[in-house]
């Protein structure tokens, strides 16, 4: 009898999510089943058509392009992102002075509007924007950087040489002495390139049109992996959060018994750390992929500069089926579109959850 | 007591009563018209209407999406916004409603009133489907300083292709200024592609790009980037330019009336003048696009009372309004009668670039910017695409052109 009254009242403090699950969700993906078989505008009586909708869809070049896109799209973020997160992650778990600093340093730019960044990062990568501009810098100075590179690591090497020769056991990278010889390498280039013996590459205005063009780089298109760029440098602070958490759980016994193992910071992060991040990890690149091979809003911003095949995904063929083409709204075939990329999502972590990184720990 | 009750009764009953004669009224516009259309509301209609309460609500999303979800949703507003560039799109819901009887019965306004070719834009199958509040077209905006700091004559009516091309050249200054700033926009080039020759669609329905018209004027409309005159206003480091204009980095811009209110509120002492756009060569055609925004009522406005609403679109349409909206130096008014106005035979730049803008739209070559079943953003979409590209020099006006023919052609057959 208790158990009977458990379940009501569970079910009734369930009621309310269960309500808008059904009308948010069950509802809307019934009606855009439906709706993927028929001929329907929003406005007429809609027509049972089958599978035309499906099949004219693989017919649709765009629709193929933006197939293409957000699967190379996809993999290559999600990859990225999650590495680099986990980097920066290992980074900030140190005990480093300033700690703080740059844990919110990092995480900026996931809280801010992804609207809001996507618009500052067009007017970086301008024809005349920030970043064309420090390519000009370095296609303009790049002997004087070779030489003060050159003669950084001479005096590096000399240094540390000297001082093992006198005893004291320094790193090859000591802090210290790269300061030294940072110092050295930048005065003596610049010194260098004041007399003229090195002299900086003609003046060149960088004119790289990285949004708005058809060049690719095998095969991607450019303003594709600009928006790849941005997407990896919003997103990976979020993942990091995720690998920071993972990492405090991690006992540290499992590290002192690597010491004691004399194991090398490599191996410590091979086989501790990874393994043991693995929940995290799924998540990780299981969010990633979701998140990705649904990528609208950059897509959506850029596309009013971009050459829409340059930047074409599944996600914003859908919205751009309905609304972006100026006539009455193709519901039928956005429909099949928004199904077909439902699918894919769930195949592709589906396949990675077996294939890659499942979520079961390593220790249990 | 009794009194008191009887008196605070009647009171209640009072209230009551026109509180329920208080109809409220939803006007939904583009949020950049705000500060306007709220002057407007509480000066002609909002306390001056006896019983009628408009609400304006500004949408920020793209226009013809929140008419398109709100109208099959069964919850848009009761005046819209209708831009000729989707007129025929939204008509074609059956979800707008005629205007023609509730104009037959108004003392205020009348078919005759509006200028006849504002009219027949929003005629459809014979029926009006919106009242043209205002107007626009392109005109050639330059900057008067800059030509005369490098000694070339102001761009005039009587330029052709070649000699504008010339003036631009001439009056370049980078990185001062450029001669002018030049989008890859199919709104301001497909205008001098008309005037080449080039139709709307060929005969046989299929897109016309690849013609040698169109291949002309792209040739011509790109060359003046290609060769450094001109650049866009995102090379500029601005959002459009018109923008580039007002801060001085272009001596010509091509827009509209619609320049005018931005350079008196950011740039009030800019030197500048307006002429038509050239011609293709002397003597010859001048193309020019119509733009135009109309107020229309769902079938179903949700006030329940559309001689009420209608009542609301006589007052917006009203000369009263319209005088104050072009003196303002907003709009140009759709009222024949207005054309008349003192306004316009001011002598300050900002009167004199309306009054080009106007008479613009009555010269030959002038087409109303709509796209019929083609659907505007498919039709520009490919045109932006191929300027693009051969004003970054990615390709030939040649395979530019041809692509985009292509790839309209295979948008219609799908």
């Amino acid at each position: 009898m208790r158990r009977r009254s458990d379940w009501v009242s569970a079910f009734i403090f369930l009621l309310p999510l269960l309500f808008t699950l059904a009308i948010a969700f069950l509802y809307a993906f019934v009606r855009t089943v439906y709706f993927s078989f028929t001929d329907y505008n929003l406005f007429k009586v809609s027509q049972f058509v089958g599978f035309k909708n499906y099949l004219t869809l693989f017919k649709d070049s765009y629709f193929v392009l933006g197939l293409v896109h957000s699967l190379v799209y996809a993999a290559i973020v999600t990859a990225t992102q999650t590495f680099l997160a986990l980097l920066l992650a290992v980074v900030v778990n140190q005990r480093i002075r300033g700690l703080t600093f740059f844990r919110a340093a990092y995480y900026v730019p996931s809280i801010a509007s992804s609207v809001a960044i996507t618009t500052i990062f067009i007017w970086l990568v301008n024809r005349r924007g920030t970043v064309n501009w420090l390519l000009g810098l370095l296609v303009r100075y790049w002997p004087l950087m070779v030489t003060a590179l050159i003669i950084t690591a001479l005096t590096q090497t000399i240094q540390v040489l000297w001082e093992r020769r006198h005893g004291l056991p320094v790193k090859a990278w000591d802090p210290v002495l790269l300061l030294i010889s940072l110092l050295v390498g930048s005065v003596t280039a610049t010194i260098l390139g004041r007399i003229g013996l090195i002299r900086p590459n003609p003046k060149v205005e960088v004119l790289i049109p990285w949004l708005t063009t058809r060049q690719t780089f095998l095969g991607i298109p450019l303003p594709l992996i600009s928006i790849m760029i941005l997407n990896i440098w919003t997103t990976t602070p979020t993942m990091m959060i995720l690998f920071l958490a993972g990492l405090q759980d991690i006992p540290r016994e499992l590290y002192e018994v690597a010491d004691i193992d004399g194991a090398t910071p490599w191996q410590k992060l091979r086989y501790v750390t990874v393994p043991a991040l693995r929940p995290v990890m799924f998540l990780v690149i299981t969010l990633g992929l979701i998140g990705t091979i649904q990528m609208f809003d950059q897509a959506a911003i850029t596309a009013g500069i971009a050459p829409l095949e340059s930047v074409i995904t599944l996600a914003y063929y859908v919205y751009w089926a309905v609304f972006g083409a100026g006539t009455l709204p193709k519901v039928g075939m956005a429909s099949a579109a928004a199904l077909v990329l439902a699918t894919l999502t769930l195949v592709v972590v589906l396949l990675q959850r077996k294939f890659g990184f499942s979520e079961k720990g390593w220790y249990s | 007591m009794r009194k008191f009750l009887l008196v605070f009764g009647l009171f209640a009953v009072a209230t009551l009563g026109i509180a329920q004669e208080t109809v409220t009224i939803r006007l939904a516009g583009y949020s950049g018209d705000t500060p306007l259309m709220q002057d407007v509301l509480s000066r002609f209609v909002n306390g001056v209407i006896p019983g009628v309460q408009v609400v304006w609500e500004p949408i920020t999303e793209d226009y013809l999406a929140f008419v398109l979800r709100t109208l099959s949703a069964g919850t848009a507003p009761d005046i819209i916004y209708i831009d000729l560039y989707w007129a025929k799109t939204v008509v074609e819901t059956g979800l707008i409603q005629p205007l023609d009887e509730f104009m037959a019965a108004s003392p205020v306004i009348s078919r005759d009133d509006l200028i006849p070719v504002l009219a027949d834009a929003f005629t459809f199958e014979g029926k009006l489907y919106a009242i043209s509040k205002d107007f626009n077209s392109l005109v050639i905006f330059y900057n008067k300083d800059m030509f005369d700091a490098m000694g070339v004559p102001y761009p005039s009516a009587d330029d052709t292709w070649a000699t504008f091309l010339d003036k631009i050249a001439r009056v370049s200054n980078p990185p001062e200024w450029y001669g002018a700033s030049i989008n890859p926009d199919a709104a301001r080039f497909l205008p001098f592609a008309f005037a080449a020759g080039m139709p709307f669609l060929k005969e046989d329905g299929m897109a016309p790009f690849d013609l040698p018209a169109a291949k002309i004027a792209a040739d011509w409309y790109t060359a003046f980037n290609r060769a450094g005159i001109a650049a866009t206003s995102a090379d500029i480091g601005v959002g459009w330019p018109g923008a580039a204009f007002i801060a001085e980095k272009a001596a010509v811009c091509i827009e509209g009336g619609w320049l005018i209110p931005p350079i008196r509120n950011e740039n009030p002492t800019l030197n500048f003048g307006a002429t038509f756009l050239p011609k293709v060569w002397q003597g010859g055609p001048r193309g020019n696009y119509l733009f135009t925004v109309g107020y229309g009522m769902p079938v179903k406005p949700p006030s329940g009372r559309p001689d009420l609403v209608f009542k609301v679109i006589e007052v917006l349409t009203s000369p009263e309004v319209q005088e104050y909206i072009l003196e303002s130096g907003h709009a140009i008014p759709s009222r024949k009668a207005l054309l008349d106005s003192p306004f316009f035979q001011q002598s300050d730049p900002f009167a004199l670039a309306t009054k080009t803008v106007f008479e613009a739209t009555g010269l030959p070559g002038t087409v109303p910017f709509t796209f019929g079943d083609v659907g505007g953003s498919n039709y520009m979409g490919v045109v932006n695409e191929a300027l693009t590209l051969i004003m970054q020099g990615e390709a030939s006006v040649d395979e530019a052109m041809d692509e985009a023919a292509a790839k309209l052609n295979e948008k219609l057959g799908g």
